[in-house]
């Protein structure tokens, strides 16, 4: 059987097909070509507010991009002493020596630990007025921990030593290619921070990072000053003021021992300062709200006394 | 064009262009080190407690068989001093896990967290071939596994309780930051007898009550005496066969010799802070003045010159200043003015009445009696006279005496009724108020500096 197709239905089809088509295509270009206005909005923030947002990052990130993992600038040293610039990671065994108290007496040469029964100086026989001697145990113990492994540098592909360019033969090289066509700041530096983040984030809203602090602040706050002992002796006399830069894991623990920011200007300072040190110890794991971890891995707790 | 300068810019000037030149910054700005890229909170905390420091003190180890003893008494004495400073608390041995601690090596730190010692105490006293005694000592952060302090003293056996002294008072020093006051002596006047026929001697003890001597006999009545700050002397008053009189008091030798030879009573010395002068008070008719003499020239200077009685002087420890005590306004009040003389200034001007000014060594307060109310109060203030803090009060508390350190202050209260006086002392906050053991009834306590 045939079906006879009438040319004029046909043509009507093909004709409807065509414009609908034409108009489908031409018009959503247009329709859904939408020109927002590029609004700029400037914040006023300091630098250190700043989240590294990129212009070509995706909304959903919420990390800023990290293309290598931070590490102190290199200084100009040409023996590449990289090793002992790095501040090591402290555990509660072996701890960082502290400055040196006024009288050392541990500031001997170093000597065996076998001679550490013997008092280096001959000791005048003195009844009224009993003379410090030196202390060789001290030196033995500090010596132990000087044989201690360092730890492990915590494996990140991405720092490698910064050093070592040393000329090498023209090799062609197809990767290569990827950084000529490469058109940014030659001289730019890569986006570091502390953990590998290859995606871009558009940065925040107001161009910052979350700030929870007073939340978890408070917190913080609150079990610590519950284990602070702080003397009390010279606070009449002097307002100490002592920050330390410590990190903690996610389940509360301290990740690393607390690094107090400078050194104490008096004994009271000094004894003011460990105080808290022993604050910070004691009364780990703190218990703070994981979903701001963040922001409370790395921070600064500030012991001070309250103005007058 | 640096990069901040380009910060700067956009920010002044957000045109667009600006505005994309300044993302390339930004990528300079997460470069800086993560301290500040990542912005870290910082954390006010100003709460703590001024709760003594958990200290945990086991026995000194015996070097030897024979020197068990020693290194419990020595351990005893540290754990007391400590205590008794308001600023430890000395964890009781019952509850350690380890009894006995060989100092030479680092203690095992999980121990002593478990019984919440922050710090820690370990030693060894050692009687040595010659005789001597050796005393090793080593002070650790129990929190940081640090040693804090670690020395080793040699001595005759009979003077450990100095060394134990001393010991605490580096471990004071250490863990407060403030000097110790635990090497030192008082002098003070011991009283028996029946309230009608007392007898009132001299006497010397160490700070905590230990090592009493007699300095006097009892015959005759002695009251005020007080500390060179440079010898082994006293200086103090003493009523013989007549007028009252100053006396120096050797207390090595033994010797006594009186200072200067005026017409009336003088009473309530005191060394100048370099111990070559005495300042005291000499009676004219119905008033008194200050005089300071010269110990080696004997030269006597008058200082003030008034229609009243000025009394009870006490140099600041520079010894440009001194403060006394004067009714030149009616009652009794503190005046401050130059060591040479010269106008004073009134510096108390609270209820009452207020007497035996002591100036602080560590030259922030003044200390005094106050009366007033029916109560005899002891405090302190400034040196220009504000914040006034009475630190006790009662029935009669009186004759303020510092520490070394100028965080302590001795004084003697009087019960009333046919008891009799004894000693306390009190820190300069307040906070700790403690009784001083003396074999009878005492008062007038004068400090000393630290022996060594």
């Amino acid at each position: 059987m045939k079906v006879k197709v009438d040319k004029t239905v046909l043509a009507s089809v093909a004709l409807h097909v065509l414009v609908l088509g034409a108009v489908l295509l031409s018009f959503s270009t247009r329709a859904l070509e939408v020109r927002p206005e590029e609004s700029v909005g400037v914040d006023i923030s300091l630098e250190s507010q700043v989240a590294a947002g990129m212009k070509t990052g995706k909304k959903e990130e919420k990390q800023p991009l990290v293309e290598k993992v931070a590490e102190a600038k290199p200084t100009d040293d040409a023996v590449g002493k990289i090793d002992e610039k790095k501040q090591p990671v402290v555990t509660d065994t072996a701890p960082e020596p502290q400055p040196k108290v006024v009288e050392k007496p541990e500031e001997k040469k170093p000597e065996p630990p076998k001679v550490a029964e013997k008092p280096k100086e001959e000791p005048k026989p003195v009844e009224k007025k009993p003379e410090p001697a030196v202390d060789p145990i001290a030196e033995a113990i500090k010596k132990e921990e000087k044989k201690k492994p360092k730890p492990p540098k915590p494996p990140v592909q991405a720092a490698k030593p910064p050093e070592q360019h040393k000329p090498k033969e023209r090799v062609f090289d197809q990767s290569k290619i990827a950084a000529l066509i490469d058109k940014r700041d030659p001289s730019r530096h890569a986006a570091t921070g502390d953990t590998l983040n290859s995606n871009a984030s558009l940065g925040l809203s107001k161009g910052r990072a979350g700030d929870n602090s007073a939340t978890w602040g408070s917190m913080f706050r609150r079990q610590v000053e519950n284990c602070w002992k702080k003397p009390y002796g010279g606070i009449e006399q002097e307002r100490p003021e002592v920050a330390f830069n410590i990190r903690l894991k996610k389940d509360g623990t301290l990740e690393a021992m607390p690094v107090p920011d400078g050194t104490p200007s008096s004994p009271y300072a000094r004894a003011y300062s460990e105080s808290a040190l022993r604050a910070i110890i004691q009364c780990q794991p703190y218990k703070l709200p994981a979903q701001f971890y963040d922001e409370w891995k790395a921070f600064i707790p500030v012991f001070q006394e309250r103005p007058i | 064009m640096t990069d901040q300068d380009r910060l700067r810019d956009m920010l002044l000037r957000p045109s667009r262009r600006h505005v994309i030149s300044g993302m390339a910054a930004l990528g300079a700005v997460a470069a800086i080190p993560p301290r500040h890229a990542l912005a870290q909170k910082r954390v006010p905390i100003t709460e703590g407690d001024f709760a003594p420091l958990p200290i945990a003190i086991p026995n000194f180890v015996a070097g030897t068989p024979a020197d068990g003893d020693v290194g419990v008494g020595v351990t005893q004495v540290i754990a007391n001093n400590l205590k008794r400073s308001g600023l430890f608390a000395p964890i009781d041995q019952a509850a350690y896990i380890e009894k006995a601690i060989n100092v030479d090596i680092a203690p095992n730190f999980q121990n002593w967290k478990t019984i919440n010692a922050q710090a820690l105490v370990t030693g060894r006293m050692t009687r040595q071939p010659d005789g001597r005694m050796k005393a090793e000592f080593r002070l650790w952060d129990v929190n940081t596994a640090q040693q804090l302090a670690g020395q080793q003293y040699f001595t005759s056996p009979e003077s450990w309780r100095r060394i134990a002294h001393i010991i605490s008072d580096q471990i004071y020093e250490r863990l407060t930051g403030e000097k110790g006051y635990f090497d030192s002596r008082i002098v003070f006047v011991d009283e028996t007898g029946s309230k009608e026929r007392r007898v009132k001697r001299l006497a010397l003890m160490d700070q905590d009550g230990a090592n009493v001597r007699y300095l006097t006999r009892g015959n005759d009545l002695v009251l005020t005496p007080r500390f060179s700050p440079s010898s082994q002397e006293i200086t103090y008053m003493e009523f013989g066969q007549g007028d009252p009189r100053v006396y120096l008091f050797n207390i090595e030798t033994g010797q006594r010799e009186i200072v200067g030879n005026f017409p009336g009573m003088s009473f309530a010395p005191r060394f100048s802070p370099d111990g070559q002068r005495v300042i005291m008070s000499l009676q004219q008719g119905s008033n008194a003045n200050l005089f300071v003499m010269d110990l080696r020239s004997k030269t006597t200077t008058r200082l003030t010159d008034t229609p009243a009685i000025d009394t009870s002087p006490s140099y600041a420890p520079d010894g440009s200043r001194l403060c006394f005590e004067s009714d030149r306004g009616g009652k009794p009040q503190i005046y401050v003015m130059a060591a040479t003389g010269g106008p004073a200034q009134r510096i108390s001007f609270g209820e009452g009445s207020y007497s035996t000014p002591v100036w602080s060594p560590r030259g922030d307060y003044i200390a005094f009696t106050k009366q007033g109310g029916g109560q005899f109060a002891i405090g302190i203030m400034k040196t220009d006279g504000s914040g006034e803090r009475i630190l006790t009060s009662g029935y009669h508390n009186e004759g303020p005496t510092f520490a070394p350190n100028g965080r302590v202050l001795m004084f003697f209260r009087e019960p009333g009724g046919n008891s009799g006086p004894s000693l306390f002392t009190v820190d300069v906050s307040g906070r700790n108020e403690q009784r001083v053991p003396t074999p009878g009834f005492a008062s007038d306590p004068a400090w000393s500096p630290l022996l060594s």
